[in-house]
C-alpha cells in the first residue's frame, strides 16, 4: 500500500506543474492590470508603471515564469500583490474555517442522506420513498445562497437564535452558534445528492441472492440492512462523498459570502477581481493539492471497506 | 440531576442569547469582502478609505459632515499664512500631538516626510495632486514652509485629511516598511489594533488625541459583502452602522426600520458617458449630438430614485468649487436627435458598441441609457465585462463609448483635468481618465489651475465646462449619492450631510446615547 500511496503523490506532481503552468499563463493572458487596480483610478501612468516594474510584470512571461518557479521549489510561493504577505500564509489562515465548514457540512449530510437513503431504498414506492425523493430533488435544486438566506430569515431574525455573521471564535458556543445554519444550508444540500446515491445503491444491493440468502437464514432483518447490504453500497456512496468534498472545497463561497465567514471561496474570487497573480497560483496549487489528497483517501477507503480492493 | 438541568439551561441560553452591541463598541458593516492596502496615500477604494480616515489627521480637515472647501479648518496646523502669489504656503504645526503606539511626537519633520511621501511618482496613487509642489521645508519644529512653482486652485484641499493629505509619522514608515500597510500608525482618534482576514479591522481610541479622549473605545469594521446579509445584520442588532445597498429601494425599506437613520450623503458620483471624438461614427458631432439630445437626465433619476440621486448639472460635478451650476446641457429632445442623425447620414439608425463593467449600479444605468438611445434609433451595442477587464478595456481606447461613474475633490480643477485634458487622454505617457480624447478647452483648464483671481478663475472654468458640453466630449447624466445607515442610539456629534472619504467621520465626538 505504500508503494501505492508513493506512486500516486508523484503522479500529483505531475498533475501539480500542469495545472500551476496552465494558471500561470491564463490569469496572465486575461485583460486586467493589477498595479492599476491596486492603484486606483486616480494615479498617474508613472506611478502604475513604477508598481507593475517593482511587481516584475513588465518582464516577459517566460522570465516571470523562471522567476516564480524557481522561488516554488526553493519553498517561497511569492507574495501576494495586494497585501504584501506570503500567499502560503494567507492561504493557510483561512483554510481551516473552510475545511471546517465542508467537513462539518458532510458530516450532516451523511447523517441525514445515508439513513433516509437507506429508509427509502427499504420501503421503495412507498410514501416514505415518495417524500425522501421529492425533499432530495428540492435539496438538489435549491441554490446555496437562496437556502442561507431562508435560514438566516428563519432562525436568525424570525428566531433570534443564531448570529447573522457566523464567524464567531473564542467558546464552544461561540463556534456553535456560527457553524451550525451554514453547515446545515450546505449540508442540506450534500445530503440530497447523498440521499439519491444511497437509495440506488441500496436497491440494487437489496435485489442480490445474498441478501435473499441471509434473510431466509433468519438473520435479523436490521442486521441484514446495516451489517450486511449498506457495507456492500458504500462503495459508490463513498464516490460520491469524495467528489463532493473535492467540489465543496471551491463551491463553498456562496455561502461563506452570505454568512460572512472568512474562506477560501472568497479568497480566491476577491483574488480573481484584483488580479492577485501570485494569490491565484498558490491557491491552485492548495487546491490542486486538496483533490489530489481527497482522491487518494477515497481510494484508500475502498481498499479498507471493500477486502477484496487490492490497491497496487 | 438539578445541577445538569441548570447546566442544560445554562447552555441553552448561552446559545440562544443575541450578543448586545455595547454602549463603548461601534460595529460598522462594509459592503466589502476584504480589506485593501491600508496605507492612506495607496486606498483608493470606498472601504479602505473610510476606515484610514478615523485613523489619520490632515495639516487641516474639512469640518466633519461637510465636504466644501469653504468648510476648511484647522487640523494638525493650527494656523497658516500664504504669500498673495499663493505659491508659499507657511503653517504653524500644533504642538504635542502624539502618534500612535508611541511613536513621538508629530512635527515639522513628519509633515515634509508625509508630503514627499505622497508626492513621490513611484509610490503614491495621488502623486498628481503634488505635481506643482517644488519645495517642502521644516523652518523648524513647528512650522513647516510648502512652495509651489505655481498656485493652484484649491491648495489647502490637498493638505486636508483626505488622500495623499493624510499625514503619516516618519518613525513609523520607516520603521516598519511595508508592514505600514498592515498597521497604520496615524495620529487620528482611533488606532488600529487587529486585522482578522476575511472578518474585520478592530480600531481602538486613540486616548491621547489632541481633541480629547474619544467617547467610542472601539470600533470593529466587519466585511459583509453580501448586502441582504448586512441588511439581517443590521436589523438583528449586530451592526450599528452600515454601507446600504446603493439603491433607492433599499433606502426606502431601511427607512421604515424602527430606530434607524438613513441617509444619502454627499458627494455624488456622477456617471458621464464619454464619447470619443476620434472614431466613427462619433467623430461626426452631429452624432454626438444626438446623443445628448437622446437622454432624459429627469426619467433616469425618477428611474434611479429622486432620495438617492439627482440629475447632473455639469461635466463636473454640481457644488464643486468652479461647477457651472447652470451649464448649457443639451435638453431633452429626441425629434432633434433623430433629425440630427439624418442629417448624419444615418437615417436609419445607427449601431455603436460600449464596453461595460458587470457592477450592478451601473449597469442598470447603462441599460436604462441603451433603452433611451434606441428611441432615436442609436443601437447601443453593449458588451458586459468584469469590472477589472472593463478598466483595463477602457484605458485601451477598445470602447468609443465609455460610462464613468467618479466623484473627486470637490474644486472643478481636478475633475476637468483628469477627464478633459488632452495632457490625460489614454494611451499616452501621462494618461489618467481622459476617455473622450477631448481637447478643446485645454487652454482654459490651464490658465483657470494658476489663476489667482477667483472672479477671473470661475469665469475660465465656466468657459471651459461650456466648450466641453457643446463639443460633446461627454454626456453628463446624474449623479449618485453615498446611502447609509445607522441606528438613532448613535450620535455621530456632528450634522452629517456628506464626506470626502465617502464615510461618515467618527470623531471624538461620536458616542451611544442611552
Amino acid at each position: 500500500m505504500t508503494a501505492f500511496v508513493v506512486r500516486r503523490l508523484a503522479f500529483a506532481c505531475v498533475t501539480l506543474f500542469a495545472v500551476l503552468t496552465l494558471v500561470f499563463v491564463l490569469v496572465r493572458i486575461v485583460p486586467g492590470d493589477p498595479a492599476q487596480l491596486i492603484l486606483g483610478d486616480q494615479a498617474s501612468r508613472e506611478a502604475i508603471e513604477s508598481l507593475r516594474h517593482r511587481l516584475g510584470l513588465d518582464l516577459p512571461i517566460g522570465e516571470q515564469y523562471a522567476v516564480f518557479l524557481s522561488g516554488a521549489l526553493r519553498g517561497d510561493w511569492g507574495v501576494s500583490m495586494v497585501t504584501g504577505q506570503p500567499v502560503i500564509r494567507e492561504v493557510l489562515r483561512v483554510l481551516p474555517w473552510t475545511i471546517e465548514l465542508t467537513v462539518v457540512s458532510l458530516i450532516l449530510g451523511i447523517l441525514l442522506g445515508v439513513p433516509a437513503g437507506v429508509y427509502a431504498a427499504i420501503h421503495r414506492n412507498r410514501l416514505v420513498d415518495y417524500a425522501v425523493r421529492i425533499s432530495s430533488l428540492l435539496g438538489l435544486s435549491f441554490p446555496p445562497f437562496v437556502a442561507a438566506i431562508v435560514l438566516l430569515l428563519a432562525f436568525a431574525i424570525a428566531l433570534p437564535w443564531f448570529p447573522v455573521i457566523s464567524a464567531q471564535s473564542g467558546s464552544f458556543a461561540a463556534w456553535y452558534r456560527s457553524i451550525t445554519l451554514p453547515a446545515v444550508s450546505l449540508g442540506l444540500i450534500s445530503a440530497a445528492y447523498i440521499t439519491r446515491v444511497t437509495r440506488s445503491a441500496m436497491l440494487e444491493v437489496l435485489s442480490e441472492d445474498y441478501v435473499r440468502t441471509a434473510r431466509a437464514k433468519g438473520v435479523p432483518w436490521n442486521a441484514v440492512i446495516w451489517r450486511h447490504a449498506l457495507r456492500n453500497a458504500l462503495i459508490p456512496i463513498i464516490t460520491v462523498v469524495g467528489l463532493y468534498l473535492g467540489i465543496l472545497i471551491g463551491n463553498s463561497v456562496l455561502t461563506e459570502i452570505v454568512f460572512s465567514r472568512p474562506g477560501l471561496g472568497k479568497l480566491l474570487i476577491g483574488a480573481l477581481n484584483q488580479r492577485d497573480y501570485p494569490m491565484l497560483q498558490g491557491m491552485m496549487v492548495i487546491y490542486t493539492l486538496v483533490v489530489v489528497l481527497v482522491n487518494l483517501l477515497t481510494d484508500l477507503t475502498y481498499g479498507f471497506v471493500d477486502p477484496r480492493v487490492k490497491l497496487k | 440531576m438539578r445541577k445538569l438541568g441548570i447546566a442544560i439551561i445554562s447552555a441553552a441560553l448561552l446559545a440562544a442569547a443575541p450578543a448586545f452591541a455595547q454602549k463603548t463598541t461601534l460595529v460598522v458593516g462594509m459592503g466589502s469582502a476584504d480589506a485593501g492596502k491600508l496605507d492612506p496615500h495607496i486606498a483608493s477604494t470606498t472601504p479602505d478609505k473610510g476606515l484610514l480616515s478615523w485613523m489619520f489627521n490632515g495639516l487641516v480637515r474639512i469640518r466633519p459632515g461637510k465636504i466644501s472647501p469653504e468648510f476648511i479648518e484647522p487640523d494638525l496646523a493650527e494656523s497658516w499664512t500664504s504669500n498673495p502669489a499663493g505659491t508659499e504656503w507657511t503653517f504653524k504645526i500644533r504642538r504635542g500631538v502624539q502618534c500612535h503606539y508611541g511613536y513621538g511626537e508629530y512635527t515639522a519633520e513628519d509633515a515634509v516626510y508625509s508630503i514627499k511621501r505622497a508626492s513621490n511618482k513611484a509610490t503614491s496613487s495621488y502623486s498628481n495632486d503634488f505635481s506643482a509642489v517644488d519645495k517642502v521645508e521644516a523652518i523648524d519644529k513647528y512650522t513647516l514652509k510648502i512652495t509651489l512653482k505655481n498656485p493652484v486652485a484649491g491648495f489647502l484641499g490637498y493638505v486636508a485629511n483626505v488622500n495623499g493629505g493624510n499625514q503619516v509619522c516618519k518613525k513609523a514608515v520607516e520603521e516598519m516598511g511595508d508592514n505600514f500597510s498592515k498597521k497604520p500608525i496615524g495620529t487620528g482618534p482611533f488606532m488600529f489594533a487587529e486585522y482578522q482576514p476575511q472578518q474585520f479591522v478592530k480600531l481602538v481610541a486613540n486616548k491621547q488625541y489632541f481633541r480629547g479622549a474619544p467617547q467610542i473605545q472601539e470600533i470593529i469594521y466587519r466585511y459583509v459583502p453580501a448586502d441582504s446579509s448586512r441588511d439581517l445584520a443590521f436589523q438583528a442588532g449586530e451592526l450599528d452602522m452600515i454601507y446600504g445597498k446603493q439603491d433607492q429601494t433599499w433606502m426606502d425599506r431601511t427607512a421604515k426600520l424602527p430606530g434607524v437613520k438613513v441617509l444619502a450623503m454627499e458627494p455624488g458620483e456622477e456617471s458621464v458617458l464619454s464619447l470619443n471624438i476620434t472614431v466613427k461614427p462619433l467623430d461626426d458631432i452631429r452624432v454626438r449630438q444626438a446623443i445628448a439630445y437622446a437622454i432624459d437626465r429627469k426619467a433616469i433619476v425618477a428611474f434611479k430614485g429622486a432620495g438617492s440621486s439627482r440629475e447632473a448639472v455639469s461635466v463636473v460635478p454640481s457644488g464643486y468649487l468652479g461647477t457651472d451650476e447652470k451649464a448649457p446641457l443639451y435638453p431633452y429632445d429626441p425629434v432633434k436627435a433623430k433629425a440630427l442623425l439624418a442629417e448624419a447620414g444615418y437615417p436609419n439608425g445607427v449601431t455603436i458598441k460600449a464596453i461595460h463593467t458587470t457592477l450592478t449600479g451601473m449597469q442598470t444605468l447603462i441599460e436604462a441609457v441603451q433603452a433611451q438611445l434606441k428611441k432615436v434609433g442609436i443601437n447601443l451595442d453593449i458588451e458586459l465585462v468584469e469590472h477589472a477587464t472593463f478598466h483595463a478595456q477602457i484605458r485601451k481606447d477598445l470602447s468609443p463609448i465609455v460610462h464613468y461613474q467618479a466623484a473627486r475633490f470637490p474644486v472643478a480643477d481636478v475633475y476637468l483635468t483628469q477627464f478633459f485634458d488632452s495632457a490625460s487622454i489614454v494611451g499616452t505617457p501621462t494618461a489618467v481618465t481622459n476617455f473622450s480624447h477631448c481637447n478643446v478647452a485645454d487652454a482654459e483648464i490651464r490658465a483657470a489651475r494658476v489663476e489667482t483671481d477667483p472672479v477671473k478663475q470661475k469665469a475660465l472654468w465656466n468657459t471651459a465646462q461650456e466648450k466641453i458640453i457643446k463639443a460633446v466630449c461627454g454626456v453628463p447624466i446624474y449623479e449618485q449619492l453615498q446611502l447609509w445607515a445607522w441606528t438613532d442610539k448613535l450620535d455621530l456629534g456632528y450634522e452629517l450631510q456628506g464626506s470626502l472619504n465617502l464615510s461618515p467621520p467618527i470623531t471624538e465626538k461620536t458616542h451611544f446615547v442611552k
